[in-house]
């Protein structure tokens, strides 16, 4: 059952997913408000999805091609097109109706260059979607994240502690100041806004929840608190009960580049039944990355 | 004008577990319209924008020594807030369990003193000079009697009833193809999420068992097509080769060849319409009206542990089309 009638030309890309939660979850994390532009840049590797907020937070969510049961690639270069995001998140959650298999194919371009979504299922039940793709945006490239310096800036934490901190931080709110420092190794976010409010994870003090710590040299940057918010408060409650390793680094300029791990390969309700693919995959992970962009002191205000 | 009768303790069941949270669903206010022989549940019947709802039971399915009189051909109607009929019924039955354990877990058998009984009534409400018409709920429970009284509008006059009763019998015709659902609540789970995506449900309906659903506007086309479902009334056989098609082609195709209509309603309506599943219904059938008027929905009950319809019983629902001329 083809949703479309006349395909004339093969498309650029064919593929199948086995259980469409994990993609919903993951394409969620990056939905920080309700009309949101993204563009999708397919490839031999895979699907990259990539949103932004005007000039200081990008999110990318890539969707390697081994999360697919078959990826079907046949374009020259990297096509790519502009979608809405609250729509394609909205559109691909029908699919995932419990109790009901939610393997899915996904097809681009369709006749008029929409993207085409229709169930795979064979219970006399069909789920189709249509879903108009726009000429992208330009992505701004100036979210090139390259290291600060010889050694790397970095810390992995646990998504839920991670979010926790973040979700406690909005009671200073407006900006916050992000500092790692060596001895003793640690980092610190520090709000000061209505009041101040500091919250430490200290290296030796919380090894389950600082997983690994990398710093040689004490860094601080201020970045605004909706952007760092967006990073975090848009997963899941299924993903953050995962709870895998959320890493933060710091890059030059202080860009700060936060990504998580979302498992798409096991439902995220518990299904009464579990089919032989239910087992999880070690591979099967989309990686999410968001980066963000530090406040500049011109005021000079607040900087320690 | 007089009405007074005991509940049953299937009626108490039908009402508290079932019926009561599915019919609050479709509106908080119904009219509630007794006569000699059956008592109904009305929504939206005098006001053509909403979904009309009509739960029709039988005096004996929930009530015994069921009395009542009134000068228009003993028939009684008001309109009542069904979240504080629900919220009276609750605080009785807790009341009339706790005698019935008391008495040794017996029913409440016809000789047993307690039984729940409802009334009209008028009474004088505190701080008013002029008495209000309540339907009031009553029962004696081992330590303590209840009684709560459940506000209503004054009841309609003769020619009122005689509207709702002319729309009640309008409401009731058949369309001629009707398709069974297949599960009520998994169409649920799924018109849920649809209704993120657009506010319009087309609607079709073949005479070859096909249901169609579908939302369209300019940035998306989002549908779902069950197959081969139970079709009761007109049907035919679905042409030969037609499984190779799309979805949309075989709609198209079915309707160019007037076997199928399709109805454009509102994505809320026909979600609320799913919510009546909570009355546990034993299967639900779709069906469009003649010259897709409106979209009807019927809920079929079983007799327990049977498989035949438990006449005593009926809820059906119609939705109004937001395009008539278009079929």
């Amino acid at each position: 059952m083809s949703s479309s009638a006349v395909e004339p030309e093969s498309p650029d890309l064919v593929c199948q997913l086995d259980k469409v939660q994990g993609v919903v979850d993951a394409l969620t994390s990056v939905r920080w408000k309700r009309h949101q532009d993204a563009v999708v840049e397919l490839s031999e590797h895979g699907i990259v999805l990539i949103v932004e907020e005007t000039a200081c937070l990008q999110a990318k969510v890539y969707l390697q091609r081994e999360l697919f049961v078959r990826y079907e690639y046949s374009a020259e270069g990297r096509p790519r097109f502009g979608v809405s995001l609250g729509l394609f998140v909205d559109c691909l959650n029908t699919f995932s109706v419990p109790g009901h298999s939610s393997a899915i194919e996904i097809c681009y371009p369709g006749p008029d260059m929409q993207l085409l979504l229709k169930s795979v299922d064979s219970s006399g039940a069909c789920t189709y979607a249509e879903i108009r793709t726009r000429i992208p945006d330009t992505i701004s490239w100036d979210y090139n994240f390259e290291p600060a310096g010889s050694t790397p800036l970095s810390f992995t934490v646990k998504s839920a502690a991670l979010k926790e901190a973040i979700d406690d931080l909005e009671w200073p709110g407006s900006s916050i100041h992000l500092i790692l420092q060596p001895t003793p190794p640690s980092v610190t976010f520090r709000g000061e806004g209505h009041g101040d409010l500091q919250i430490d994870f200290m290296c030796y003090a919380n090894t389950d929840l600082l997983v690994a710590f990398h710093c040689d040299r004490q860094v601080s940057h201020r970045y605004k608190y909706k952007f760092l918010r967006a990073t975090t408060s848009n997963i899941p409650s299924s993903v953050i009960r995962d709870n895998r390793g959320s890493k933060l680094t710091i890059g030059r300029g202080g860009m700060l580049k936060v990504q998580h791990l979302v498992s798409v390969a096991k439902p995220a309700m518990p299904h009464p039944h579990i089919d032989s693919a239910g087992y999880q995959q070690p591979s099967r992970i989309a990686y999410i990355e968001f980066f963000v962009k530090p406040e500049f002191d011109d005021d000079g205000a607040n900087d320690t | 004008m007089k009405f007074r009768a005991f509940l049953t303790d299937n009626g108490v069941n039908l009402l508290d577990k079932r019926f009561l949270p599915a019919l609050d669903k479709m509106g908080k206010i119904c009219y509630l319209y007794l006569t000699r022989d059956h008592v109904y549940f009305l929504h939206n019947l005098l006001n053509g924008d909403g979904i009309q709802s009509i739960a029709q039971f039988r005096i004996e399915a929930l009530f015994d020594e069921y009395r009542i009189s009134s000068q228009n051909d003993d028939r009684i109607s008001f309109t009542i807030d069904l979240s504080l009929l629900h919220r009276a019924l609750r605080s009785i039955i807790s009341i009339y369990t706790e005698f019935s354990a008391s008495h040794g877990g017996d029913p409440v058998g016809d000789s047993a003193p307690n039984r729940l009984q409802i009334k009209l009534v008028k009474k004088l409400p505190p701080h008013s000079q002029q008495p209000m018409p309540f339907l009031t709920l009553e029962a004696k429970g081992y330590r303590s009697a209840v009684i709560q009284d459940v506000p209503i509008s004054k009841p309609l006059s003769r020619s009122d009833v005689l509207e709702l009763q002319a729309a009640l019998d309008m409401a009731q015709d058949l369309p001629q193809t009707l398709i069974r659902v297949p599960d009520m609540h998994q169409l649920q789970n799924f018109v849920d999420r649809m209704k993120n995506v657009g506010d319009v449900l087309n609607v079709s309906i073949s005479k070859y068992g096909d249901l169609h659903l579908q939302v369209s506007t300019t940035l998306i086309t989002l549908g779902a097509e069950f197959r081969k479902l139970l079709v009761i009334g007109e049907q035919a056989e679905s042409p030969t080769g037609d499984q190779n098609l799309s979805a949309q082609s075989r709609t198209r195709i079915a309707l160019q060849r007037g076997d199928a209509m399709m109805v454009q309603v509102s994505v809320k309506h026909f979600f609320k319409s799913l919510q009546c599943h909570l009355a546990k219904p034993d299967c639900a059938f779709y069906g469009i009206a003649l010259q897709g008027a409106c979209l009807t929905v019927i809920f079929q009950f079983f007799i327990p542990g049977t498989h035949q319809t438990d006449k005593a019983i009926s809820l059906h629902c119609r939705l109004p089309v937001l395009d008539p001329g278009s079929s």
